[in-house]
């Protein structure tokens, strides 16, 4: 791998996650967080180069969402600016190969979805094959369960599995301030739990939730002033598959496994054992099975725990507020490198690997390697 | 930039209100293969694939990179989408040279679409923003105010819409894949009903089914291209907000400094004289000299000059809009792209019977939003 730039996390905030914020708007939940960010990254407005959102009109419910938060972003004057509607790590990977271009030093990305706004059941039916799949009824339960009875079946786990991996999440999740579910439930007490669409409990699904994100990047020479312990970007690729439920093997996830084998290459890693905190963008449990076996962990079930420790945040399993799941697991990397992590914080964590998803089934994958010191001399 | 980038090859489809015959998939599929003979490569030549179109609510598919992984050749690549309202196709072009320049993918395909017959624009156009007054006006209604504003701080003459509407139909004559191609003369303009005054139902875009696709790729392999490639000189997106006390919603600061930011970077001090082709984003007539005075080609207030000495015609100083430009053809997503590859292909020698002789540098430029993003692009025949 040739020589990069060496691009660092440098600040990262966020509004609480809530089923409902009933009072505010997506720009007013977004306003305080890019202050609260800039803030944390010890930087004004003015000397941040570019800014990237990552939202979606449909979760918003209006066309042209995102025009609406350059006011909060602080575009004024105007700003170089751009925005994908997509989770906002896209967004972040957006900047971090404008970086690699040299277009630009520093930048604010932000993510919000005001998903109270409607029923992402509904919503989410319409991201699929309009005449093949949307017109079922499908929506992201429902590919999820035929995904988790496809893959139960080949595997050999059962809802006992399932269980035990969403408690293990659950778990975490208690132990993080900034998520949604906050309560630790047994992996008896999930499996009590109705099925929503079988083979999915309640219990093995995350709330419904909305937020706002924001996080900074920065190059190396500017990055060293804007954080106290950066944590730089070794690397990352993203890779998509065909939609169509149908054409593609669900029990496995042939994009997460080439985006995996490439940020590995580009970070001169070996493999995923190299990292101490693995954060997945898992919103079930087979989800989570899946990215294990394409990551090459453990699948972690009878309790054994080897390797590094993974989803520490409590997954989406615990808050999946939509367009920001992806950019908080990038926040989860951040945190726990640099010793922002309070009481979850992985003892001695100097790489972690992130990973998080778009569409149905794990349809698209972006995996990051992250590290406490800088990648290339 | 780090690395120079280049266009080596563009691919459109016939713009229409309606393509019956196909769905989105097989339309923007036409362009991409279009695009990829143009560039005498396959789909295993692309390295990442970047889509641009504006809100998905107008075709009801909701982020359809997902939907359009197949048709787009992108299994198992990198594909990212970006939306930043009618500036878009011109931003995602930019997005997909920025993938370039970085080093990180040697060619990146690029793909902008809208199939407005597939939903209701004016609906989609007419959100409702907290504590903003619903309009339902769709664009247009947006827009009047603006250039009402124009005609009042400029003094221009009320015939100069109809005028750029009249030059626009003329050269979009001359372009086979332009949706509206019928001439109409300034009488007839005059003549059609006033829709948002003082914007007529002939000096308004219309609503287009159409995709374009174009490949770009690094130095080194476009130099092994079959074709002589279209170099990026300069390319940046600048938005403001809508909102913002004193605003000059007219001539906005964000185009003004997006211009500036291009000029700088290609080297050019006088665009007047140094570009010989422009393609600007008119969706409504009197957006013409409005984005001559925004872009610096005319003194504040004169850009109607311009369009009333018939400068910016086609065979004249400074062709605006060769290929008849939105006011002809507009599937909005794609409609930035389309200037962006119409720059391309007239610095390649190769828009057909509406290229303009002797182009060295050609200026591609998108706006959208509340005219807040600003997208563009510095097109030349020298690396």
């Amino acid at each position: 791998m040739s020589k990069l730039r060496n691009v660092a996390i440098v600040g990262f905030a966020q509004a609480p996650i809530v089923a409902d914020d009933p009072h505010r708007t997506a720009p007013e939940m977004l306003y305080p967080v890019v202050k609260q960010a800039l803030k944390n990254a010890n930087v004004e407005r003015k000397d941040i180069d570019y800014q990237c959102a990552g939202s979606s009109d449909y979760i918003d419910g209006r066309a042209f969402s995102f025009s609406q938060v350059m006011e909060v972003m602080g575009a004024w004057p105007p700003v170089q600016d751009s925005h994908v509607e997509m989770d906002a790590i896209w967004a972040a990977h957006l900047v971090w190969v404008k970086m690699q271009a040299e277009e630009c030093d520093t930048a604010i990305i932000a993510g919000f979805g005001k998903v109270s706004e409607g029923s992402p059941m509904h919503v989410l039916n319409l991201q699929l094959d309009p005449f093949y799949h949307a017109s079922l009824g499908l929506d992201h339960v429902s590919t999820s369960a035929l995904q988790a009875s496809a893959y139960m079946a080949k595997a050999g786990v059962d809802d006992a599995g399932l269980a035990e991996v969403a408690a293990r999440n659950r778990a975490a999740g208690a132990k993080n301030p900034d998520t949604q579910l906050r309560q630790a439930v047994s992996a008896a007490e999930l499996q009590k739990t109705p099925f929503v669409t079988s083979p999915l409990r309640e219990g093995y699904l995350p709330p419904i939730g909305e937020t706002a994100t924001c996080l900074v990047l920065a190059a190396e020479g500017k990055a060293e002033k804007m954080c106290d312990k950066p944590v730089w970007i070794h690397g990352v690729d993203h890779r998509i598959e065909l939609q169509t439920i149908g054409a593609r093997d669900l029990t496995s996830s042939a994009s997460t496994k080439l985006a995996a084998k490439n940020a590995f290459a580009m970070a001169g890693v070996k493999g995923v054992n190299d990292a101490q905190v693995v954060e997945l963008g898992s919103t079930t449990p087979v989800e989570e099975l899946i990215l294990r076996d394409a990551l090459g962990l453990s699948s972690g079930l009878g309790g054994k725990a080897d390797g590094p420790v993974v989803n520490p945040s409590g997954s989406p399993l615990c808050a999946n507020p939509l367009m920001n799941t992806g950019l908080l697991r990038l926040a989860e990397g951040f945190r726990q490198l640099s010793g922002r992590a309070g009481e979850r914080a992985v003892s001695g964590a100097k790489r972690a690997v992130v990973h998080a998803s778009a569409g149905h089934c794990l349809q698209q994958n972006i995996v990051w390697v992250l590290g406490t010191e800088r990648r290339w001399a | 930039m780090s690395r120079a980038v280049a266009v080596v090859g563009v691919g459109q489809t016939h713009h229409a209100s309606k393509q019956p015959d196909v769905n989105c998939a097989e339309m923007v599929r036409i362009a991409i293969d279009k695009a990829l003979l143009d560039a005498g490569l396959s789909h295993e030549d692309i390295d990442a694939i970047v889509l641009g179109k504006a809100p998905d609510p107008l075709e009801g598919i909701m982020q359809p990179e997902q939907y359009l992984a197949g048709a787009l050749g992108a299994h198992m690549k990198p594909i990212i989408r970006v939306h930043t309202a009618g500036s878009v196709g011109c931003t995602t072009a930019l997005t997909a040279a920025t993938h370039v320049a970085s080093g990180l993918y040697g060619r990146v395909l690029t793909v902008a679409f809208e199939k407005q017959s597939e939903g209701n624009a004016m609906w989609a156009l007419s959100p409702n923003y907290a504590f903003t007054p619903p309009m339902v006006a769709g664009a247009g209604g947006f827009f009047a105010p603006y250039c009402r504003a124009y005609i009042m701080r400029s003094g221009a003459p009320s015939h100069i819409g109809a005028v750029v509407a009249a030059n626009a139909r003329e050269n979009a004559g001359r372009n086979e894949h332009a949706h509206l191609r019928e001439p109409i003369t300034v009488e007839d303009v005059l003549a059609s009903p006033m829709l948002w005054d003082p914007i007529r139902f002939l000096e308004t875009c219309p609503s287009s089914d159409g995709a374009i696709a174009i490949v770009m790729a690094n130095e080194e392999l476009a130099k092994k291209g079959p074709r002589k490639p279209a170099w990026l000189k300069a390319g940046a997106t600048f938005t403001e907000p809508m909102y913002v006390p004193g605003r000059d919603q007219v001539s906005p600061l964000a185009g003004r400094t997006c211009a500036k930011h291009v000029y700088a970077k290609a080297g050019i001090k006088d665009p007047w004289n140094e570009i010989q082709v422009a393609e600007f984003y008119v969706p409504f007539s009197w957006y013409e000299p409005m984005w001559l005075e925004n872009l610096g080609f005319a003194p504040l207030n004169e850009g109607w000059k311009v369009v009333d000495r018939g400068d910016q015609k086609f065979g004249r100083h400074l062709p605006v809009n060769p290929s008849g430009g939105v006011l002809n053809t507009n599937p909005i997503g794609a409609s930035g792209m389309l200037r962006f590859g119409e720059a391309a292909l007239q610095v390649m020698g190769r828009a057909g019977e509406h290229q303009v002789p002797g182009v060295k540098t050609a200026l591609g430029h998108a706006y959208g939003g509340g005219a807040q993003y600003f997208s563009i692009a510095i097109l030349s025949t020298e690396l």
